[in-house]
C-alpha cells in the first residue's frame, strides 16, 4: 500500500519570485506558497520565544511580513539558522539516505506577547459516545475476544497438552 | 484575519454551498469578527451561517459559539496554528471533500483569493500537527486532510493561471508569462528552456556557462542511431499488432471489431 505522491506540483513550485536588488520596489507577493510549520522548541527557549521551521528559500523579511499580514501577529526579532539533515543512514543497499535540510526560525514577540506550546495530545477517555458506531464496533471486538478465550478451568494450559 | 479561521474552516472544509449568498455572508462574518477581534481578542467559531452536512467537522454546526483559547493579549494570530480544542486529542477528525478546479472555476477572484489564505492557514496548521504529533510519537489523526489541502492548492493555482493566460493572450497576445527558448542540450534533444533571471550577464555567469546548450560532434552520429532505433521499434511494434490481427481474424473470422 504507497502512498501517491502528487506529482502535478509544478505550477505552485515553479513560480519563481523576482530577485531584490538594492533600490528595486518593495516586492509584493500574492499568494504566497510557503507554508511554516510551528514545532516544539527542543531546548528551553524565552516565553516571548516562537519556533518555527520554514522553507529554505525564506528571509527574515519574508517571515516578519507573512506572519504580520497573514496571522496578524505582532512580530519583533527573527532569528534564522539553517539545520543540516544527516547522510550518515544507510538503507539496506548501503547507499547513504539524506534527511532533508530544513531552516529554523525563531520568533520573538512585540508587545511583550508570550507564547507557551500547548499539549495538542492530552489524554481523552476512550469511551465512546453512545449508540455510536465506534461503541458497538467495540463490544463485537470485546465479544470475539471472549468467544476465542479458552477454558478458564484449565489454569493456563494450553490445547497441546492432551486433557 | 484571526477570525478568518472559523468561517475559512468551514469554506475549507464544506465544499458543498448552496448558493453564492452564504459565502458573502461568511464573508461578511469574516471582516466583522476581524474588526472585532482587534478589540476584544476572541475568536468566533462556527459564524458561517454555512448548513454543516453530517460529514462535515461537528465544530461548525452550532452557530454563533463563542470559544476563546486564550482570554489573554498574549496568543492572538499563533491560535491558527493548531486546531479547534475539541479536537485534540481526538483520533479521527471528519473532514469533507477536497476543492475540484471544476468547482473552483465558478468563484471569483475575490473568493479564490481568499481561500488560499485558508487552505494555505489549513495546511499550516496540519503541518504542525505532524510535526508534534512525530515528536510525542503518537498517530496524527486523519492524516488525509493534509493531501486533500495540497490537491485544493494546486487546483485553485491551476485556475488562476488559466485565467492569467486567458487574460494575458487577450490584452498582449503573449501565450507564456515567463519567456524562453527552444534550446537543444548536450544529448541532443531539442526542448523548451525557461529563462531564468540571474543578477549578472550570461557571460560572467560561469555556473551557466558550464551548461552547454549544444550537442559536441561525438555526440552527432549517436543522434542517427537514436532515430533508427526508435523507427526500427515503431515498426517492429505495428508489425507485431498487425500480425496479431491477422491472427484471430484466422481463428476467429466473423471478428469485426479489433480486440484493443
Amino acid at each position: 500500500m504507497h502512498r501517491k505522491k502528487l506529482r502535478d506540483k509544478k505550477n505552485v513550485d515553479r513560480a519563481l519570485y523576482p530577485l531584490y536588488q538594492l533600490g528595486n520596489p518593495q516586492l509584493r507577493i500574492f499568494r504566497p506558497k510557503w507554508s511554516l510549520t510551528l514545532v516544539r522548541p527542543g531546548k528551553e527557549q524565552p516565553p516571548d520565544t516562537v519556533q518555527f521551521r520554514i522553507p529554505m528559500v525564506m528571509t527574515k523579511c519574508d517571515l516578519k511580513g507573512y506572519l504580520e499580514k497573514i496571522y496578524n501577529v505582532p512580530v519583533g526579532t527573527i532569528r534564522t539558522r539553517i539545520q543540516f539533515g544527516s547522510n550518515k543512514k544507510r538503507n539496506h543497499l548501503n547507499q547513504r539516505v539524506k534527511q532533508p535540510d530544513f531552516k529554523v526560525a525563531y520568533v520573538q514577540l512585540a508587545q511583550g506577547h508570550t507564547f507557551t506550546f500547548p499539549d495538542i495530545f492530552p489524554e481523552k477517555d476512550g469511551t465512546p459516545a453512545e449508540g455510536s458506531m465506534e461503541e458497538m464496533q467495540e463490544k463485537f471486538i470485546e465479544d470475539e475476544k471472549q468467544r476465542q478465550k479458552s477454558d478458564p478451568r484449565r489454569g493456563g494450559v494450553t490445547e497441546w497438552f492432551g486433557l | 484575519m484571526a477570525a478568518s479561521s472559523s468561517a475559512g474552516r468551514a469554506l475549507t472544509l464544506c465544499k458543498q454551498f448552496q448558493n453564492v449568498l452564504r459565502i458573502s455572508t461568511a464573508v461578511n462574518a469574516q471582516h466583522c469578527a476581524a474588526n472585532v477581534t482587534r478589540y476584544q481578542n476572541h475568536v468566533y467559531r462556527g459564524t458561517s451561517p454555512l448548513i454543516a452536512p453530517s460529514w462535515c467537522s461537528s465544530p461548525l454546526s452550532s452557530a454563533g459559539q463563542c470559544r476563546a483559547l486564550h482570554t489573554t493579549v498574549s496568543v492572538r494570530g499563533l491560535e491558527e496554528f493548531f486546531d479547534l480544542p475539541e479536537n485534540w486529542g481526538e483520533s479521527r477528525v471528519k473532514s469533507g471533500a477536497p476543492w475540484t478546479a471544476k468547482h473552483l472555476r465558478t468563484k471569483s477572484n475575490e473568493d479564490l483569493h481568499k481561500l488560499w489564505y485558508v487552505l494555505l492557514k489549513e495546511k499550516n496548521m496540519l503541518l504542525t500537527l505532524e510535526q508534534e504529533a512525530r515528536r510525542q510519537r503518537v498517530q496524527m489523526p486523519s492524516p488525509e486532510r493534509l493531501r486533500k489541502v495540497e490537491r485544493s492548492i494546486i487546483r485553485l493555482e491551476t485556475v488562476v493561471t488559466e485565467r492569467e493566460t486567458a487574460l494575458r493572450l487577450l490584452q498582449t497576445g503573449q501565450e507564456k508569462a515567463r519567456p524562453g527558448d527552444w534550446r537543444r542540450n548536450i544529448f541532443g534533444h531539442v526542448f523548451w528552456y525557461r529563462f531564468k533571471e540571474y543578477a549578472c550577464p550570461w557571460y560572467m555567469n560561469k555556473r551557466y556557462k558550464r551548461k552547454r546548450f549544444y550537442t559536441p560532434n561525438f555526440v552527432q552520429p549517436h543522434l542517427r542511431l537514436r532515430i533508427e532505433k526508435y523507427l526500427r521499434e515503431r515498426a517492429k511494434k505495428a508489425n507485431l499488432e498487425k500480425k496479431t490481427q491477422a491472427k484471430l481474424r484466422e481463428k476467429f473470422p466473423q471478428m469485426k471489431i479489433s480486440s484493443s
